[in-house]
């Protein structure tokens, strides 16, 4: 266990750009080696390690592998999901920036241990420095002899390229990613078939975090006890989180995972604002139950963050003060999941969009006992109505507003 | 305390030896200003810590005031209703008024908010003139020239040219407004009457009477009242300007005074056209600037990441009044000095050539005053404006003055008589915030008119050009502004941007309980906090 910044995946001497030697020469290709010369040995170290999907989702990755290996096709697909555009998210880019590197590396292991040949870096277009850095490392790559190497191992063509995506929040989820790569609109689909089953074209394909990917490469290198030992108590490895929100120093801290929340705020973040209160935390999407005082103290992991009922999700904290309404966050994220909604299912176009409306007339005074009524119906009516978690997410961060902070809600109506 | 030559002794003086030879000068004109005047002196400076202008120096009360923290924060928002309006103009003088009725025929929706009341600005206490090369014998280029002289050379060229080469066209719309020029004859078809002024290499003044801003208020403030598509909110000062997501500006957050709660305005584009900042009283001079200008839409301007240029150099008037107390910094126009009345100590002597630029006159003032010849009538020392002798030599010249017969009768005494008692006062804010010639600053969506604006007269400004300028950079603005209407709505329009700026001064150490903008002087005894709740 270690208290250091950025230990792992944002190292200062690994943060080489898209230049591939700088990368070799600072501890690059170890991981891979290790991968071509034992590639079935990989998911045994995989789930050694526990490593979990960054995404937001916390989902075993070597589980999501096993699905894509099952599956006998000739081609098989890996996106490598780099699409954030959630608010209070910024870590993907920062990664995809600074060490693209250890991605494509991470993919190309990943290709080894589930025979998945082709490659597709997954970028929001309006990240243009990340899709330069992309666009110039996966060059550097193709002409590669470990590239080659890899290519040769699996003993199918290998293919890496980078795709943009629509740059739209939705464009992140999985079967949306795969409706945009095969040329239409991110239009998520209905599950099952799973990905795993029936992906791009028809074909398997396996979709990952770009942060799950980096440390795949770190831990096909370093084994899985050095893993283990990175984290606090029982949570493995280390976590970026992206810290926002009204603390002094915001940013991107890669820290071990299970840090406490009081330590990101009150260390690392540099305190509140101004002084001000702590209130509450947005965490990861924010499509998640709130963080309050009383849970300053959770260990930043995926156990201990689910077992207060809500979810690390990418590890995005958005810290909010007392002097900040709640009301009014919570009509902005709303907002954004309104006009995010791809608006293929009604509950979720439209039910979105309703209680974005309900929300701004009580945040601006004018609203009454019957709309909270409504606001908690269309709370219990609309979760698990869409393809995707989309609405499901919009109604966790309503809930959860109204469960916690109902005096809020409460003084801004009419009639109180 | 400055000493002073007592006033008995004084006008024992005046009325023995005044005399017109001025006393051979033993200054350069350099070492004056460097000695004597505020500008230049080292330990009112510092520099600024955080924003835009970071490690540029600055006068220490504006320092203070630009480095201060919001008056509220987003929980004061909460409940606040929301209005939505294409251009959002701030400040109800010329420039503002400029800007609307042009916004307005742009066919922009077009919302004036003003501290006070529509017209209450110092356009209205502009009494010399109005610059513009409409002459026979002048150019739009030998007003750029003086322009630029008269500046320093350090005013943005660019802004300069456009503004000479917008000036007969300024002319020309205020008289299709109905404003009154001064003719060279009772006959209506008669040409304008040209004056000179100080610095300038024709005669290029155009006035009316000694109370040329007032009338074009005049003409401004009905043209205003009564143009469809502009809603005037009377009595709400600007708090704080809303930012999008982009850091763009987005509209501003405004206090209603009589309802006593905050309203939301949602705009397209935002004016700044505030003014200046006379009422802070920066080193505790007397200032001749209305009781609004305390510097709101500079200080607000900065917080949102507005650069700023030229911000410690201010323009002091040579002539305000010094005597009685409650009327000090009232100005004394600088056409009686254009006239030739003449400037004297308490000894009488005549020290300083009447007709040099302001800041030369200023600091010889203020010297006379430091080395102790100035006169002491109370506690107020000053220097003499002899308007006696003056209605002497050329009888009848005074009739013309109307604003400073009414300022003498305020103060008690006839002009005729008896000579003003005279200190500078601290008339225009020379910087400002920075802008492009469509009045742009280099924070999207945030447009600035007026004298908040910098660049226009680099470190000191000719005579005049102040009632041009407000006219054609509101113009400007006012078609920039409304060429936005046309965007989509802004999604966001929040204080976030109060947030980054709180971080910044958290980490460069400095106060948050320092707040601003101040919106009243310091003698209004104006509380914002106490005032939303009831308490005064």
């Amino acid at each position: 266990m270690t208290n250091q910044l950025n230990q792992v995946l944002l190292r200062q001497e690994i943060q080489v750009g898209a230049n591939l030697d700088a990368w070799l020469a600072n501890g690059g290709g170890a991981g891979l080696q290790n991968a071509l010369e034992a590639p079935e040995a990989i998911v045994k170290t995989i789930e050694a390690a526990d490593l979990r999907g960054m995404g937001g989702a916390g989902f075993p990755t070597f589980r999501k592998w096993q699905f894509v290996m099952a599956e006998q096709a000739e081609d098989k697909y890996l996106i490598c999901n780099g699409n954030e555009d959630e608010p209070g998210t910024f870590k993907d880019r920062l990664l995809l920036e600074k060490t693209p590197h250890q991605i494509i590396e991470g993919a190309l292991i990943t290709a080894l241990a589930t025979g998945v040949n082709h490659l597709i870096l997954y970028i929001n277009p309006h990240q243009n420095k990340a899709v330069e850095a992309a666009r110039q490392a996966v060059a550097q790559w193709h002409v590669h002899p470990l590239f080659t190497a890899v290519a040769e191992a699996l003993g199918r063509p290998l293919t890496l390229r980078v795709f943009l995506s629509s740059g739209l929040y939705i464009g992140g989820e999985e079967t949306a990613a795969i409706s945009s790569i095969e040329g239409g609109f991110p239009f998520p689909k209905q599950k099952p078939p799973y990905p795993a089953q029936h992906g791009i074209h028809g074909q398997p394909t396996l979709i990952n975090n770009v942060e799950t990917l980096a440390h795949v490469t770190h831990i096909v290198n370093h084994g899985p006890e050095w893993y283990h030992d990175l984290g606090v108590g029982q949570a493995h490895g280390t976590k970026i989180y992206s810290l926002s929100g009204d603390v002094l120093r915001p940013g991107v801290y890669e820290l071990p995972m299970g840090t406490s929340l009081r330590d990101l705020v009150f260390e690392y973040g540099g305190g509140m604002l101004a002084g001000k209160e702590f209130k509450a935390v947005f965490t990861g999407g924010p499509s998640n139950t709130l963080l309050t005082k009383e849970d300053l103290d959770v260990a930043l992991d995926w156990d201990s963050v689910r077992a207060r009922r809500s979810r690390l999700g990418t590890g995005a904290m958005i810290v909010i003060s007392v002097g900040t309404g709640i009301v009014k966050r919570v009509t902005e994220y709303i907002d954004f999941f309104a006009d995010s909604s791809c608006g293929q299912c009604p509950p979720c176009k439209i039910g979105t969009r309703q209680i974005s409306k309900v929300l701004r007339k009580i945040d601006t005074g004018r609203g009454r006992r019957a709309e909270l009524d409504h606001l908690y119906n269309l709370g219990k009516l609309l979760p698990g109505s869409g393809r995707c978690a989309l609405v499901d997410g919009a109604v966790t961060v309503l809930n959860s507003s109204l469960d916690k902070f109902m005096a809020e809600y409460e003084a801004h109506l009419i009639d109180r | 305390m400055i000493k002073g030559i007592p006033y008995e002794t004084a006008w024992q003086n005046y009325q023995d030896h005044s005399s017109d030879q001025w006393r051979s000068d033993d200054r350069s004109k350099d070492s004056l200003l460097q000695q004597f005047h505020p500008d230049y002196q080292s330990e009112t400076i510092t520099t600024l810590q955080v924003g835009a202008n970071q490690g540029d120096a600055c006068q220490h009360q504006l320092a203070q005031l630009l480095q201060s923290n919001a008056l509220i924060d987003e929980v004061d928002l909460a409940g606040a209703s929301i209005v939505d309006t294409d251009v959002l103009i701030i400040g109800g003088g010329g420039a503002g008024c400029a800007a609307a009725l042009v916004a307005a025929e742009h066919d922009a929706r077009v919302i004036l908010t003003t501290k006070l009341r529509l017209g209450d600005c110092n356009t209205v206490m502009a009494e010399g003139g109005l610059q513009a090369s409409v002459g026979v014998d002048d150019t739009p280029q030998q007003h750029f020239e003086d322009t630029l002289r008269a500046g320093y050379f350090k005013a943005d060229r660019k802004l300069v040219a456009q503004m000479v080469m917008d000036g007969p066209d300024v002319v020309r719309w205020l008289i299709q407004l109905g404003m009154q020029f001064d003719q060279e004859s009772e006959d209506p078809f008669a040409s304008l009457s040209l004056k000179r002024a100080g610095g300038t290499s024709a005669p290029r003044i155009l006035s009316y009477h000694d109370y040329t801003g007032l009338e074009m208020m005049r003409v401004l403030r009905e043209a205003v009242t009564y143009r469809t598509g502009i809603d005037v909110w009377r009595g709400k000062p600007v708090i704080e300007l809303l930012s999008n997501e982009f850091g763009h500006c987005a509209g501003a957050a405004v206090y209603d005074l009589s309802l006593r709660k905050l309203v939301l305005i949602r705009a397209h584009a935002v004016i700044l056209a505030t003014g200046g900042i006379g009422r802070m009283h920066l080193n505790a001079f007397p200032t001749s600037n209305h009781f609004g200008a305390t510097g709101d839409g500079l200080i607000l301007a900065y917080r949102l990441g507005a650069k700023l240029r030229e911000i410690d150099s201010f323009q002091y008037h040579p002539t305000g009044v010094a005597h009685p107390r409650h009327l000090a910094g009232s100005l004394v126009s600088e056409a009686a000095r254009s006239a030739g009345a003449t400037l004297l100590n308490g000894l009488g002597e005549r020290f300083v050539d009447e007709l040099q630029p302001r800041d030369v006159v200023a600091a010889s003032i203020i010297r006379e005053c430091a080395e102790g010849r100035g006169v002491n009538w109370d506690g107020q020392v000053g220097v003499w404006l002899d308007t006696p002798r003056l209605e002497q030599q050329k009888p009848g010249t005074l009739q013309r003055f109307g604003s400073l017969r009414h300022l003498a009768h305020k103060c008690g005494h006839n002009p005729a008589e008896k000579p003003f008692l005279v200190y500078p006062t601290l008339h225009y804010q020379n910087g400002g915030v920075v802008i492009d010639r469509n009045g742009g600053t280099t924070v999207p969506g945030l447009f600035c008119a007026g004298e908040v604006t910098g660049g226009i007269h680099g470190r000191n400004r000719l005579m005049g050009n102040a009632l041009l300028d407000i006219i054609s950079f509101g113009w400007r603005a006012g078609v920039s502004a409304a060429e936005l209407r046309h965007n989509t709505p802004h999604r966001r329009f929040t204080i976030e941007h109060v947030h980054k700026w709180q971080r910044e001064l958290t980490l460069a150490g400095l106060p948050l309980d320092n707040q601003g903008p101040q919106l009243f002087p310091e003698y209004a005894n104006f509380n914002l906090k106490a005032h939303v709740v009831g308490e005064i």
